[in-house]
């Protein structure tokens, strides 16, 4: 049974058909995503971005603009702006300067001539300034402001440019209207109410995270790529089935009259394939997780288990479909490729409308999801990433195991003793 | 060993009443066109198909598919290759070996012999991709006689080989029943059967048709010799009377060739000739052969053996 085994796991292993599927299409297709959804992340980021500041006499005069500089630059951040709602510590992204908090990176000046060249050299792609009146005003590079005219994605800066005149437009809106009613009423400068009006009006719309990692819309993208792997990984155990059935091969026949019983010889094909399918994924699941960088909740202990739980349910309904009788290898073999294809379709692997068919199914035909294989694979590493509690993940990996059980059961109850009307 | 199989393909009759005795020691040769049921029989025996009827006995033992015991006396050589192309040379004798022999141990010297036995030594680290149809067949003999069974079948092994490496299988065979083997060779492939087989098994629609030494099958039928002669100028009188002769059983004349199945007889060349000579019939080449199993087969069931 050893040499079973290792006899598999190197037919497996140097089958180059499988390892294509398994292990190469992952890695390029997340390369592919990875490429695709990279850029278009980096487009929506906010990152700080270089500016001078014309701290002249008029900078002096403009109350409160220092203040919003040096905010903007990250120096003026509290520590509870570092923490979300529920107090949980983000400090693993807090101390990144591109952690969508700092807009800026200051060079001072005391000219707006030297502002100028720092524009020109391309140190700074914008300054700011103050006017008599005390208003900013915000000095854009010709790149820098069609980069904010186009808004994002086509930039690396465009965002945060967009945001910064958003964030100076205010200022000055809310400074005008400040002196105007102060000219208007001075008695206001002792009203408690006022001053927290004119702080409220400041307020923007806060981004708080309330799951257990932040959201990455994409990632379903990788995890549906993962649950596909998974169901091509059905292969191995359909291909080592089907070996032993003499009514399918030559191998068959000249395994099924060695003294080397049925159940041995299944276990040990089982078993390599498992741990075949297994190392398969979990390289898969290193790339995407490493390499193109798609978070898993920092679970990853977790994940390595979803992996093996993964490519069990892949290797007993392998099983199952090299035992239905009366099919050759080749039809199995072109079955395991158009079951995974169509499985994952539900997943949402093939885009946009996928996305939303898997959506439509998960609310409103939940069974279907649950009865898919694929689905379940991306369950596992979805309630991994965006539950609290495990909970969800051990309901996955029972449901995985319930399915691989009764693949197994059927599998075997076809496969036990079988004999052949014909050859 | 076997007795009174029946084994049924819906209505096909694959195996009607078939009976098989195989002495131990002796290469036994199953003769009969494709489709005559050689390759039931065997699955049958080897407890790979299920049959209707009769009972099945290897060295006088049940035979099933869980007598592991009795399996492991057993080697198979299939019609098909049955090879890993994953694997190497090696690598297949060795886990095939390893089915009947599990010590590592114990089997390597054995995986080395087989080797040797079939001369694929220098392509031992080959996959079977970049054999040829020859060294392949070698394999595949390799892969089941490794571990030294005391009963072999071989099911048409050579079908699709140059003759050299026919050859070699044959020869093979040969030592390996030298070794003290049983064989149980099935071919379509008369001349094969008559080289190596000690008795032989005729059957075709599944039934048994004559069994006996080479020499036995032939003595069984009418036919004890063919003549052949080339001639140009045969008319249909002249055939006639050649037809009329005592010893002629069939003549046929395809205007160029004229092709006779005659019973034995001493002066059969003789008096054919007279014949012909009567007629004034030029005869370029002439030739006499003793019958061969095609012609026991085609006496037997009325058509050729490769029809």
């Amino acid at each position: 049974m050893r040499t079973t085994f290792l006899t598999i796991m190197k037919v497996n292993l140097r089958n180059r058909i499988a390892l294509f599927w398994l292990l190469l299409f992952p890695i390029i297709l997340s390369t592919l995503f990875n490429g695709v959804f990279g850029n278009l992340e980096d487009g929506y980021k906010v990152k700080p971005v270089p500016m001078a500041v014309v701290a002249d006499a008029n900078w002096s005069k403009a109350v409160g603009a220092q203040s919003l500089v040096n905010a903007l630059n990250g120096n003026g951040a509290t520590g509870d702006t570092a923490r979300n709602d529920e107090g949980r510590d983000e400090a693993d992204t807090a101390n990144d300067p591109a952690d969508g908090r700092r807009l800026l990176t200051v060079t001072e000046t005391d000219s707006t001539r030297k502002a100028m060249r720092l524009l020109a050299d391309g140190t700074a792609k914008g300054y700011l300034s103050a006017d008599g009146g005390g208003r900013l005003v915000l000095t854009l590079s010709r790149e820098a402001a069609s980069a904010s005219r186009a808004g994002t994605g086509e930039s690396e800066s465009g965002i945060s440019i967009s945001a910064l005149s958003t964030v100076v437009d205010m200022y000055n809106r809310t400074d005008a209207m400040t002196r105007q009613t102060l000219q208007d009423n001075p008695k206001a400068t002792t009203s408690r109410q006022f001053w927290n009006a004119v702080g409220n009006s400041a307020n923007m719309t806060r981004e708080t995270t309330l799951t257990n990692f932040k959201p990455d819309a994409m990632a379903r993208y990788y995890y549906a790529l993962l649950g596909m792997a998974c169901l091509m990984a059905m292969s191995y155990a359909t291909n080592a089935v089907s070996m032993v059935q003499a009514n399918l091969s030559a191998l068959g026949i000249r395994r099924t009259v060695a003294p080397l019983g049925r159940a041995a010889q299944l276990l040990a094909g089982f078993l390599a394939c498992w741990l075949c399918s297994f190392v398969a994924l979990l390289i898969a699941l290193v790339y995407i997780r490493y390499v193109c960088d798609v978070g898993i909740g920092g679970r990853e202990p977790a994940a390595v288990l979803a992996v093996a739980a993964a490519s069990f349910m892949a290797s007993s309904a392998g099983t199952l479909l090299g035992a239905v009788p009366r099919l050759s290898a080749d039809v199995k073999s072109a079955l395991v490729s158009a079951i995974s294809c169509t499985l994952s379709m539900f997943t949402g692997l093939y885009g946009g409308f996928a996305m939303q068919l898997s959506d439509w199914i998960a609310r409103n035909a939940p069974v279907l999801g649950t009865i898919n294989p694929a689905q379940q694979v991306v369950d596992l590493f979805y309630s991994l990433m965006y539950y609290d509690g495990y909970g969800p993940f051990i309901r996955t990996c029972v449901t995985l195991l319930v399915m691989s059980a009764v693949f197994l059961a059927v599998g075997m109850a076809v496969l036990r003793r079988q004999r052949y009307e014909h050859l | 060993m076997v007795h009174g199989l029946v084994k049924r393909y819906g209505d096909l009759l694959a195996l009607d009443y078939f009976d098989l005795d195989v002495h131990e020691g002796e290469i036994f040769g199953l003769l009969g066109p494709n489709g005559s049921g050689k390759t039931t029989a065997i699955g049958c025996i080897l407890a790979l198909l299920t049959y209707d009827a009769g009972t099945i006995r290897v060295f006088g033992q049940p035979m099933t598919p869980t007598n592991y015991a009795l399996k492991r006396r057993i080697g198979i050589v299939p019609q098909n290759v049955a090879v890993f192309n994953e694997l190497t040379v090696r690598e297949n004798i060795d886990y095939f070996c390893s089915l009947y022999v599990p010590r590592r141990a114990e089997r390597e010297p054995l995986v080395e012999e087989a080797i040797d036995f079939v001369g694929l030594g220098e392509f031992r680290d080959y996959r079977p991709g970049k054999l040829s149809g020859g060294l392949l067949r070698r394999l595949n003999i390799a892969c089941g006689i490794a571990h030294k069974p005391d009963l072999i079948f071989f099911d048409e092994p050579t079908v699709a080989v140059d003759p050299q490496s026919r050859n070699a299988i044959l020869e093979g065979i040969q030592r390996l029943n030298g070794n003290g083997s049983t064989v149980i060779y099935t071919s379509h492939y008369m001349e094969e059967v008559e080289q190596i087989c000690d008795r032989i098994l005729i059957m075709d629609h599944g039934r048994h048709l004559a069994l006996g030494t080479a020499d036995e099958l032939k003595n069984m039928i009418d036919a004890g010799e063919r003549i052949s002669a080339e001639t140009l100028d045969l008319t249909e009188e002249t055939i006639e009377r050649l037809r009329a002769l005592p010893f002629v059983i069939e003549a046929a004349y395809d205007g160029r060739e004229l092709d006779m199945r005659c019973r034995r007889g001493e002066h059969n060349l003789v008096d054919l000739l007279a014949v012909l000579r009567s007629a004034n019939v030029n005869v370029g080449r002439l030739t006499s052969r003793p019958p061969t199993l095609n012609d026991v087969f085609l006496e037997l069931t009325g058509k050729a053996l490769r029809d």
